[in-house]
């Protein structure tokens, strides 16, 4: 079913003769395939929207979106791939987790670049750790622990342990969101199959994939039905995000992919 | 001479004089009188003033027959006498003027001009001599018909005369008479003694303005000096009597005098309103006749004078004579563009004056004027441009600069009213109309792909624009005043709003909308404008970058960027694949820009093609403005500017792409780069990204291939790096679209090679002259003929038997020197592949590679223009895979089949670029191509050689024209290179010979004789001795007689032939060889 609504979908763009849309820009530079990318442009109008991107050679990138240039490299993984990067409230404080089984915390401030403080995971998994905001200056974050099927979560940033969900609570590796995704991919079968990463629109309207087969996918949230595929990597997609601009208008999908690229694209307005 | 100090000496001294003057009235004793009175002391003469007098205002009256002389004498001794002394008595002041009128009289005997001087000079010192208070006696009601009498008298010599002299001596003496002379005795007068007199000389004002305005537009021939003593009198009596000081002061009602001076009542005016407004009306008409003459004078006094006038009137009657100021302004306003410097500078300086003193700003009814009259001259600007003479032109626009300048921050009330705006721009339009009748703007073409890789960006400032309505720069430049001026100090947004209206509304006016724009800009930002006043406030960078944003905007946009410029080759290679043409970049989301933009076949005149190449010049000078404007501000915009500039930089019209260049160096020192170079270096991650997207759209975005060779044409290996990500990208596209954008792609594919090769061949060609010079030394060294002794003979002698055996393939198996030899030569070569082997190709290597690949594909494309460029684009890559024979052999396998073909059957031109080719690949795969050569294209080269000698030789002149002639010439040009690289075997030489001999025939045409003795030449180059042979075996000019008895005589076949149609050219040969041996010997001691 769903193979018919893209093959329409790819039919009206063909019978509109319109040109495939193209990313806005496209961010170059990281050298190395970029696993993770988080936006941050809720600051106010001097404050220039950034992106921050992970990748593989352990460099945390911040991208100034005004510029379209990076303004910032961060090392602080050794090197090891970086897979996930989140802001803890302003775009200067920033968390971000990678392949060495650490979790640094940043402090930009100023333009600083230095580690303010780590928490080493002991994980050899490729999961995620989850934020959560539960005052002002205080998070929560759950991340797998060492052992393979143990969730730990940690206040920050004193770092005291809360608590430890082991398996027989009987949670899988993941955050509610990711489970509630799990159901809806249940529901629908992908046409193209292996996706990498898979994000909602804060605006819960529309759902973006970053597949393996180099294109990035927009579905409708509500039926999951096709509306565009996006076309301009040369490898694996490996994430989406897309930012939380205050003014619609200005609000950004982007991609990282394994082709060293960031494409950024402008789909609040054209969809 | 004796002075006589005290008045009682000099009472002795004159009394003779004056007594024997009062007795008989001849000339001559009036002299004797003057001579007295030299010697004698002011103080004392002081004493003596009227009884000296007496005796002179006699003589004036006695009648006579030598009455000219005498009177004459005795006004000029009254003169004198009057210079040394003052009048203290009013009575006597008044006599003496009624007097001295009275000799000026016009009656039956009219006096002679020399006396009316004598006595207009006697008036004048007469005048100087009354103190103060003597003088302003003379001012009163009373004496008003004294003071009429002599104004009038005075105002006929002026009129009336035919002196110059005189009539300045009278002009001058008026001005003294009404109290405004020039000389610094006077005291001035006070505001109550202003006015008394201002009341008198209103009576006056008709009668002295209108003879006055009549003396200033009168005859040219009478000089100019009365002209500019009038115009002076003028100002000064006017703006005495019209002071608005004074008016002001009037009292309502006329004063009632005394009941006795009742007649003189009548005739005194009262100032009234009334009278002042109808006097103005008057006196308005008389200006504006007189501004008209006197503003075209031929004499720079007068217009200065002029400008004197209106600063004067300006300052003192800015309100009663307020009809007036519309000539007034024009005038100075119009004068400042005056070809004398001194009016200009004088100019300048009122106008500034008038500016500082904000006498528009403050005065409404002058901003008024000011307005109506832009508005009037708004609308005449077009008839003016289009009817004028160039000198004409610069006047009327310097008319209307001066205006804007005048008006200043005003303006905006001006602009803010749409008929004024809309006049104003309309005019501005039709004026700065552009001549594109040309077509050689269309012609001119950049064809440089070679060499001038990196061409002196010139630093220029704009294209010379041909206008429609004038030829001179300077009204050009005018015109850019008057459009800065305008920014300056207009409401930015507001202009940039209507001109942006009139760049959209229509094709018609886009060109000169976006000239407007442009210098718009630049006033705004204060750049290059002249002006009388500062603004009150300059706009904020941010409203600056605001506009220059938005129109930057519309600039390159795609309606507007993409216009067709030329019947371009590309074009043409489209219009074979009809099937991918669209030519039309789509806007994105707006199917309208396929009626905007008409497709090339259908509107492509040179007219318009020419129009279209101007306004791009137009917009990427704009571009540049604004760059320098912003200054480093302007970085931020690189994002959306660069890609468009460098694109039309990579133009093929050599105007656009000039201007490009200009805009690129702008930018760079707006933004602080060193230069263009490190503009691209820098900025290199926005062009990359615009070029990749727009690799993904190519039939709608042709040219991003384009910004691509433009990038490697400026820039140096240190981009490499940073494009190669891209460059990639080229390739895959390639790729996807061989059949379409074949050419496109070849272009940017040749400036990349030729970069790398400028970039990394250093070291290639290092290694090449290395090996070459080697060869070369090799070359001279053995078959050195030098000192040739039996030994060197007979080790020839046995080398060459040796060789033949090995050659025959019977190589000696053990034991021999040559075994080791053999391997000792074959060794290093795979040693160094196997190195060579194991490291990764540098990028830059790895790159010519994959072009390489792409090339075997596009040999054999359809177009020989194709098939032409990838011929270079192969040698290039060749040349860049030099140092890395690994690659390159297998390469040169892949190609061979394709190259074959390009050799054997080919147009000309392709086989001459592909026998280039098969030199360059000779130089490292010699030994690769020998064998193949010599199977595969030689016999076919020399069969067809052979086959078509005779029809060459039958031929007619016409000949040279046919295809098959090229073809020979170029087998022939391409052959001798080529055997000399690949250093071929003495059986193909043979070969090479015998095709190549016929063509040495005088029959043959003579570029084919030429071509054969090329190949002959390089035939010696690689055996100077075998050639020898050949050729003396044909015809041998000198008989050679053996060193030694015992020796056989030679015996040649060649000798002793007649002469046939070779021998010429064998003879010219064996000379040049003769020569080169010679050379050859002589050098190495």
């Amino acid at each position: 079913m769903l193979e018919g609504g893209a093959a329409s979908a790819a039919n009206l763009i063909t019978q509109m003769a319109l040109p495939p849309p193209d990313p806005q820009f496209v961010l170059r530079g990281t050298s190395a395939a970029v696993h993770t990318l988080h936006f941050s442009c809720g600051g106010q109008e001097p404050d220039v929207p950034v992106l921050f991107s992970g990748s593989e050679n352990g460099l945390i990138h911040v991208w100034n979106l005004k510029t379209h240039r990076v303004d910032t490299a961060l090392d602080g993984h050794g090197r090891k791939s970086v897979y996930c990067v989140e802001t803890m409230g302003g775009k200067n404080r920033l968390l971000s987790q990678g392949r060495d089984q650490r979790i640094c915390l940043w402090d930009l401030e100023e333009g600083r670049t230095a580690v303010m403080d780590s928490v080493f995971t002991e994980n050899v998994g490729f999961c995620r750790c989850s934020l959560l905001m539960v005052a002002q200056g205080r998070w929560l974050m759950a991340m797998a622990a060492k052992a393979l099927e143990e969730v730990q979560v940690l206040e920050l940033p004193s770092k005291t342990s809360v608590c430890t969900l082991k398996p027989e609570v009987g949670a899988k590796l993941g955050m509610p969101m990711c489970l509630k995704l799990w159901q809806v991919y249940k529901t629908h079968n992908l046409v193209n199959a292996g996706i990498s990463d898979i994000t909602i629109r804060p605006d819960k309207k529309i759902v973006a994939t970053a597949g393996w087969d180099h294109r990035i996918r927009i579905f409708g949230w509500k039926k999951l039905k096709p509306l565009a595929v996006l076309d301009y990597h040369t490898a694996t997609v490996h994430c989406v995000s897309f930012s939380n601009h205050k003014n619609p208008r200005e609000r950004l999908l982007a991609a990282g992919s394994k082709d060293h690229r960031i494409s950024i694209w402008s789909i609040y307005t054209q969809t | 001479m004796a002075l006589f100090r005290s008045p009682r000496s000099a009472f002795g001294a004159l009394r003779p004089a004056c007594v024997q003057l009062t007795r008989v009235q001849t000339a001559e004793n009036v002299c004797r009188l003057a001579a007295r009175l030299a010697a004698v002391s002011g103080p004392a003469l002081q004493e003596l003033q009227e009884y000296v007098l007496f005796p002179l205002r006699f003589a004036l009256r006695a009648p006579g027959p030598q009455r000219e002389r005498l009177v004459q004498s005795a006004v000029q001794c009254m003169a004198s006498v009057l210079a040394a002394t003052a009048v203290r008595r009013p009575e006597l002041l008044r006599e003496l003027l009624a007097e001295l009128c009275a000799c000026l009289a016009p009656g039956p005997a009219a006096p002679s001009e020399d006396v009316k001087l004598a006595v207009t000079e006697a008036l004048r010192t007469l005048l100087h001599s009354a103190s103060g208070d003597v003088s302003l006696s003379l001012y009163q009601p009373s004496t008003l018909p004294l003071l009429g009498c002599a104004v009038s008298l005075l105002l006929g010599l002026v009129e009336r005369e035919r002196a110059k002299q005189l009539k300045v001596s009278a002009l001058k003496c008026l001005q003294v008479l009404v109290l405004q002379c020039d000389c610094q005795e006077h005291r001035p007068l006070g505001d109550d003694e202003a006015q008394q007199c201002g009341d008198l000389f209103a009576s006056f004002l008709p009668g002295i303005s209108i003879s006055l305005s009549r003396v200033v537009t009168g005859d040219i021939k009478q000089g100019h000096k009365p002209t500019v003593a009038a115009i002076r009198l003028f100002y000064l009596i006017v703006g005495l009597v019209m002071a608005d000081a004074q008016l002001a002061r009037v009292p309502k009602s006329k004063e009632k005098l005394p009941e006795k001076e009742s007649r003189v009542s009548e005739i005194l005016v009262h100032r009234g309103a009334d009278w002042s407004k109808s006097t103005a009306e008057k006196l308005s008409l008389l200006l504006r006749k007189m501004v008209e003459f006197s503003s075209v004078h031929p004499h720079w006094k007068v217009r200065l004078e002029l400008v004197e006038l209106v600063h004067h009137l300006l300052r003192n009657c800015s309100h009663s004579l307020e009809s007036s100021f519309t000539h007034l302004l024009k005038a100075l306003v119009g004068l400042v563009n005056d070809e004398s410097s001194e009016v200009q500078s004088r100019c300048n300086e009122v106008l500034q004056g008038i500016a500082e003193q904000r006498i528009i700003a403050q005065s409404r009814a002058l901003a008024d004027v000011l307005s109506e009259n832009l508005h009037s001259l708004a609308t005449a600007l077009p008839r003016l441009m289009s009817s004028q003479d160039d000198t004409g032109k610069v006047s009327t626009l310097s008319l209307l600069l001066g205006y804007l300048k005048l008006l200043g921050p005003k303006i905006n009330v001006v602009l803010n009213s749409t008929s004024h705006l809309g006049r104003l721009s309309k005019a501005l339009m039709q004026v700065l109309e552009l001549d594109v009748t040309d077509v050689k703007v269309v012609e001119d073409r950049r064809w440089g792909c070679e060499g001038s890789l990196q061409p002196g960006v010139q630093n220029g400032r704009c294209q010379r624009k041909y206008f429609r309505f004038f030829t001179e720069e300077k009204v050009f430049q005018l015109l850019q005043q008057v459009c800065r001026v305008l920014g300056y100090y207009g409401n930015l947004y507001l202009l940039v709003d209507h001109f942006m209206g009139l760049y959209g509304e229509s094709a018609m006016y886009r060109k000169q909308a976006a000239m407007v724009l442009n210098e718009l800009i630049a006033g705004a930002a204060g750049v290059g404008v002249d002006v009388l006043q500062e603004r009150e406030a300059s706009p904020s960078m941010d409203d600056l970058k605001g506009s220059v944003t938005s129109i930057l905007e519309e600039y390159t946009d795609q309606a507007n960027w993409y216009l067709i410029t030329s019947v371009d080759t590309e074009e043409v290679s489209h219009e074979q694949h009809p099937v991918n043409h669209t030519g039309l970049p789509a806007r994105p989301g707006g199917t309208c820009s396929t009626i905007l933009l008409p497709s090339p076949e259908l509107h492509a005149t040179a007219r318009t093609m020419n129009s279209n190449i101007w306004q791009m010049c137009i917009q990427l000078e704009g571009v540049g403005c604004f760059a320098a404007v912003l200054g480093k501000e302007f970085r931020l915009l690189l994002l959306t500017a660069l890609y468009p500039v460098l694109e039309k930089a990579g133009d093929k019209t050599l105007l656009i792409s000039e201007t490009a260049l200009g805009t690129l160096a702008e930018m760079s020192e707006a933004c602080g780069y060193g230069s263009v170079q490190h503009l691209i270096n820098d900025n290199s991650d926005y062009l990359v990204n615009g070029i990749s997207l727009g690799l993904r759209q190519l039939a709608q975005q042709p040219h991003a291939s384009r910004v691509l060779d433009t990038m490697l044409r400026h820039s140096d290996a240190s981009l490499l790096p940073l494009v190669e990500d891209v460059i990639q990208d080229v390739l895959s596209t390639l790729d996807q679209c061989y059949n379409s954008q074949a050419s496109t792609f070849l272009g940017v594919l040749h400036s990349l090679m030729t970069a790398l090769v400028q970039w990394f061949g250093s070291f290639c060609s290092e290694e090449q002259q290395q090996q070459q010079s080697t060869e070369c030394q090799n070359r001279t060294l053995s078959p050195g003929p030098q000192a040739v002794t039996a030994r060197d003979m007979e080790q020839f002698f046995l080398d060459y038997i040796r060789q033949k055996q090995i050659a025959e393939g019977d190589v000696p198996d053990s034991g021999d020197e040559e075994a080791d030899e053999v391997p000792t030569l074959a060794k290093p070569e795979p040693n160094n592949c196997e190195t060579e082997g194991e490291a990764p190709l540098p990028s830059h290597a790895q790159l010519a590679k994959d072009v390489l690949e792409r090339c075997i594909h596009l040999l054999s494309d359809r177009s020989l223009r194709v098939r032409l460029k990838v011929l270079d684009v192969l040698e290039l890559c060749v040349i860049v895979l030099h140092p890395h024979g690994n690659h390159l052999l297998p390469m040169a396998h892949r190609v061979w089949p394709a190259l074959v073909t390009r050799l054997i059957s080919d147009d000309p031109l392709a086989v001459l670029r592909a026998f280039k080719v098969l030199c360059t690949l000779a130089q490292k795969c010699g030994d690769f191509l020998r064998p193949r050569f010599s199977r595969d294209v030689l016999p076919k080269l020399t069969s067809s050689l052979l086959s078509q000698a005779p029809a060459s030789a039958r031929a007619r002149p016409v000949y040279t024209h046919t295809l098959a002639f090229k073809l020979q010439l170029a087998v022939l040009q391409g052959l001798g290179s080529l055997c000399e690289k690949l250093d071929m075997g003495e059986c193909d030489l043979n070969k090479v010979a015998d095709a190549c001999l016929i063509y040495l025939s005088a029959k043959q045409p003579r570029k084919l004789q030429e071509a054969a003795h090329s190949v002959f030449l390089h035939l010696m180059a690689v055996d100077p001795d075998w050639t020898w042979l050949l050729l003396t075996e044909t015809c041998c000019p000198h008989g050679y007689e053996p060193p030694h008895a015992s020796l056989r005589p030679v015996k040649l076949a060649g000798m002793g032939r007649q002469r046939n149609e070779l021998t010429d050219n064998v003879r010219l040969l064996l000379e040049r060889l003769r020569q080169r041996e010679s050379g050859a010997q002589e050098p190495p001691p």
